[in-house]
């Protein structure tokens, strides 16, 4: 365009343009780019418009008249006008605006139509996940060849009086059937939890994932605590935050009552990053 | 000929001015190495839409394909791991030199007007550039990238208002899945690209429109863009192509072990462009004013002080306080990068997680590449079921209170105990260090060195606190008093003999290597050595004394005996094979193991059955034959936290 460029500047009108490019092709295509190149001019005149002559210079009718070009609304009624006036040489303004008008408003309607029907059958197949809820991806209900109540209760592979009594906590993982959109996994591991037996036998579970940033919150012997090894969140054996990094503490998992020797734990996952425990 | 096609094609299509355009640029000043950086930029974008395209047809976008496409193409496509190199590397180059690109444009003030424009054209690419980054680190689905994607989603999260249903669309559900990759990859092949496309477009109009800012236009003649500066260009855009191929050669792209979500991933980390604020994540002061002001908050208003340096700029200091502002935060960056590196260096669990990530990446390629393949639910699977794998980190689970592995607690990680002043020592075992198990060494300390052998038991509580009670003491008992007759079993004349007891007891605990070889056994040495532990056959004091003397059922295969017919000796029949270990396990306490001196739990009702074995399988060396490295014990000082 730089070739253009000092043309526009000099005369803003169309007609050293329509020139450009048929002098171009008359001439030989390289000489031409080479003859013209060293225009010694500074930046600040490039600078002043080049994007309209551009534009001008493509349709040779609008080129014509040299009133208003800028904007392409003016552009159309312009292009309107002049076979308006060979027709019918008696019509008013005011006819003419109103026909440009509704041209304006049929094609505009038309154009956002067709337009966004596609954008917008597109963007709510996108919300997908929101329109249907858990619907991509989460657990399975009860069935299958996990050990699952009606509550979702899942039986873990550990037996109460097994668990460490000195408040020793143990890692159990926990399986189950994992459906995700559309297949179903069964019986795989679908998470861990932290079971601590007490001194009265109560069996209290955590869950391993950081009420943080969601990555897994392992024990420490050295200092009887958990802590998780990517921000250095830190809790209490009783699941208490110890810092100041995790939002809130450990995320505890309800634990069935009365089922005697066997641990049923309720697996869910919370949001992380609030101080409020937000089932996902 | 050709001149009169040209001709004709430009005047149906104009291509001479185009072209003309595009390469006869005003460079006032003269070409200069320092304009090369944009170039730089435009030439990786392209590396990385070509090395992405051909990516694309062989990698497939589902939770149980993405990390074995990427495998496959890694591992066994031809030239796999070089495409898939340049893109790897390239990408982080482009970080690399959108920065440097960013702060030149800053201290060189190109930002002014009339440039504003595009400088915010330039902040919407580097935004875009970021995304490709971040949706591309999840797309291998490998334990890496699937960990700190999930650390970036659930900070989209906590964004204000919209934040949870953000997370959820991009992920494709409450959870990560099939969706998530989709998703991922929709937007890092489609969008994102064509968004870059589109904006770069945009950058470079309006770049030509303004032209090049030129500070010194008395450094030479002008010339123009087309040869001078071409060269200069091309000259750095072939050093950065002989960096990213030869990091792609010689370091490779990392693939870590398939995305496993119930398998913690200790060593999770961000790319090393975005560490700075992963360490800044970890400053308490940071922590108090919640997650999202450290994660979203404070990014963006620094990423709002560089929008606005184009208005800031008008004022008398506002460029000074740009330049100021631009280099305090590039210190900043830099200052919280190195702190990050410095910290994971010195964190010996860190440091231990990651050997451990390296050395499931290794395995799993070992089985993927096996003549079983991959099965059809996933990489993750194998991994899931391999005794290599799993045995370590039952052990790390349940085994490592008082046992150890080489010293360490099976995943190579030091066991440490508290003291009362709040520091650390090593935490002594309690029980034997099971690295040797079964191998030649551990049964001749059993024969030999007894006492030396199970000494780790005296650190026990219930050792120390027994008070008279009956309990194992590897000091105190027969089997301590027939192995600590050095001057008879050590002897020169028993050398031959003990040699060939072990190499029997080792035949009959039928271990493979640690690398799952099988061994081969001396028949002879073996069948010897079955006679002196049924029948004794010693030389010196010892003759005449044998094993089967207290353990009856030595010499035979693993046979179980039910607690009416113990004797109160230990069963030795296969011992320390599968079906001994197995049964010792499950209960240790029965009368045919250790009886009432048992003091360790029994886990038949602790672990499946199915870890069970994974453990034993382990401990036998019973696995797919592997070349990776043993885990070795971290030897750093503890880091305090």
């Amino acid at each position: 365009m730089s070739d253009e460029l000092p043309h526009a500047d000099e005369t803003p009108g169309s007609e050293p343009l329509e020139e450009t490019p048929e002098s171009a092709a008359a001439e030989q295509a390289s000489p031409a780019l080479g003859s013209e190149e060293p225009q010694p001019e500074s930046a600040e005149d490039v600078d002043v418009s080049p994007g309209e002559p551009d534009e001008s210079s493509e349709p040779v009718e609008a080129a014509d008249e040299p009133a208003e070009e800028a904007d392409e609304e003016d552009a159309e009624v312009d292009a309107d006008s002049p076979e308006e006036s060979e027709e019918d040489e008696e019509s008013s303004e005011e006819d003419v605006a109103r026909r440009a008008f509704v041209t304006q408003v049929l094609a505009g309607s038309i154009g956002a139509v067709v337009g966004l029907v596609p954008v917008l059958s597109g963007l709510i197949f996108f919300l997908d996940p929101l329109i249907r809820g858990g619907g991509a991806s989460g657990d399975a209900t009860a069935g299958g060849s996990v050990q699952k109540d009606a509550e979702g209760f899942i039986k873990l592979p550990v037996a109460r009086s097994l668990l460490p009594s000195d408040g020793t906590p143990q890692q159990v993982t926990v399986e189950d059937d994992l459906v995700d959109a559309w297949n179903k996994f069964p019986n795989v591991p679908i998470g861990s939890v932290w079971l601590l037996r007490s001194e009265s036998d109560e069996v209290t579970a955590f869950s391993t994932i950081c009420p943080h940033l969601g990555c897994a919150v392992e024990y420490r012997g050295a200092r009887s605590d958990f802590y998780c090894p990517c921000h250095l969140s830190a809790f209490k054996l009783d699941g208490s935050k110890d810092n100041p990094i995790p939002p809130r503490d450990m995320d505890s998992l309800a634990v069935k009552p009365g089922m005697g020797e066997e641990i049923w734990v309720q697996y869910k996952s919370f949001r992380g990053g609030i101080s409020e425990k937000v089932e996902v | 000929m050709i001149r009169s096609l040209l001709a004709w094609l430009d005047d149906r299509t104009g291509y001479a001015g185009f072209l003309h355009e595009a390469l006869y640029e005003r460079v006032p000043g003269g070409a200069r190495w320092r304009y090369v950086w944009g170039s730089t930029l435009v030439f990786t974008f392209s590396v990385q839409m070509i090395t992405g395209f051909f990516l694309w047809t062989a990698y497939s976008p589902s939770a149980n394909t993405a990390w074995e496409s990427v495998y496959y193409i890694e591992n066994e496509m031809t030239f796999g791991s070089v495409v898939r190199g340049l893109h790897h590397f390239t990408a982080q180059l482009m970080i690399v030199l959108m920065a440097v690109h960013l702060v030149q444009v800053i201290i060189d003030g190109a930002y002014k007007a009339p440039r504003e424009m595009n400088f915010w054209l330039g902040l919407v690419l580097m935004q875009i550039v970021l995304g490709l980054s971040l949706t591309g680190y999840l797309l291998p689905w490998d334990q890496k990238g699937y960990y700190a994607t999930q650390v970036s989603t659930k900070i989209m999260g906590n964004a204000p208002l919209i934040g949870q249903q953000a997370q959820e669309l991009i992920q494709g559900g409450p959870k990560y899945g099939h969706h998530t990759l989709t998703r991922f990859f929709a937007l890092h092949a489609g969008l994102l690209p064509f968004s870059l496309i589109a904006f770069l477009g945009l950058h470079l109009y309006v770049f030509r429109r303004h032209g090049l800012t030129v500070k010194d236009p008395n450094h030479a003649p002008e010339t123009t863009f087309w040869p001078e500066q071409v060269l200069k260009d091309g000259v750095a855009c072939l050093a950065v192509l002989l960096l990213v191929l030869g990091l792609a050669v010689w370091k490779g792209a990392e693939l870590s072990a398939p995305a496993n979500p119930s398998e913690n991933y200790a060593a999770a980390r961000p790319e090393w462009y975005f560490l700075f604020l992963f360490r800044f994540l970890k400053f308490e002061f940071v922590e108090h004013f919640g997650l999202a002001f450290g994660s979203i908050y404070v990014p963006g208003a620094l990423m709002g002080v560089v929008a606005a340096m184009p208005l800031l700029g008008r004022w008398a200091v506002g460029h000074k306080f740009n330049v100021a502002f631009t280099w305090t935060l590039t210190i900043c960056i830099g200052g919280l990068t190195l702190m990050a590196f410095y910290e994971d260096g010195r964190d010996e669990d860190h440091q231990a997680a990651i050997l451990e990530a390296h050395r499931d990446a290794e395995r799993i390629k070992e089985l993927a590449s096996g003549p079983n393949r991959i099965p059809v639910s996933g990489a993750v699977t194998l991994l899931r079921e391999d005794p290599f794998t799993q045995g370590p980190r039952l052990f790390a689970k349940h085994c490592k209170g008082c046992h150890r592995y080489d010293g360490h607690d099976g995943r190579g990680r030091l066991i440490y105990a508290g003291t009362p002043d709040g520091g650390q020592v090593r935490a002594a075992a309690t029980a034997a260090d099971l690295g040797q198990f079964g191998s030649p060494a551990w049964m001749k300390s059993v024969v030999v060195d007894y006492s030396n052998h199970f000494s780790a038991l005296k650190n026990a509580g219930w050792f120390k606190n027994a008070d008279g009670q009956d309990v194992l003491d590897p000091d105190e008992s027969e089997m301590a008093d027939w192995s600590g007759d050095a001057e008879s079993l050590g002897s020169e004349e028993n050398a031959q003999n003990v040699a060939e007891l072990v190499a029997f007891l080792v035949a009959q605990a039928a271990h493979n290597t640690r690398d799952g070889k099988a061994v081969k056994h001396d028949t002879a040495a073996v069948d010897r050595g079955r006679t002196l532990a049924v029948e004794g056959d010693w030389a010196g004091a010892i003759n005449g004394t044998s094993c089967a003397d207290c353990h009856a059922t030595i010499g035979e295969s693993f046979t179980e005996i039910g607690d009416d017919d113990a004797d109160g000796y230990p069963n030795l029949s296969g011992y320390g094979s599968a079906a001994w270990l197995k049964s010792f396990l499950s209960n240790p306490a029965a009368g045919q193991h250790y009886g009432e001196k048992n003091q360790m739990p029994a886990y038949a009702k602790r672990m499946t059955s199915s870890e069970m074995d994974l453990l034993v399988r382990w401990l036998t060396g019973d696995y797919v034959e592997t070349k990776v490295e043993p885990y070795a014990a971290q030897r750093m000082p503890p880091v305090a936290r």
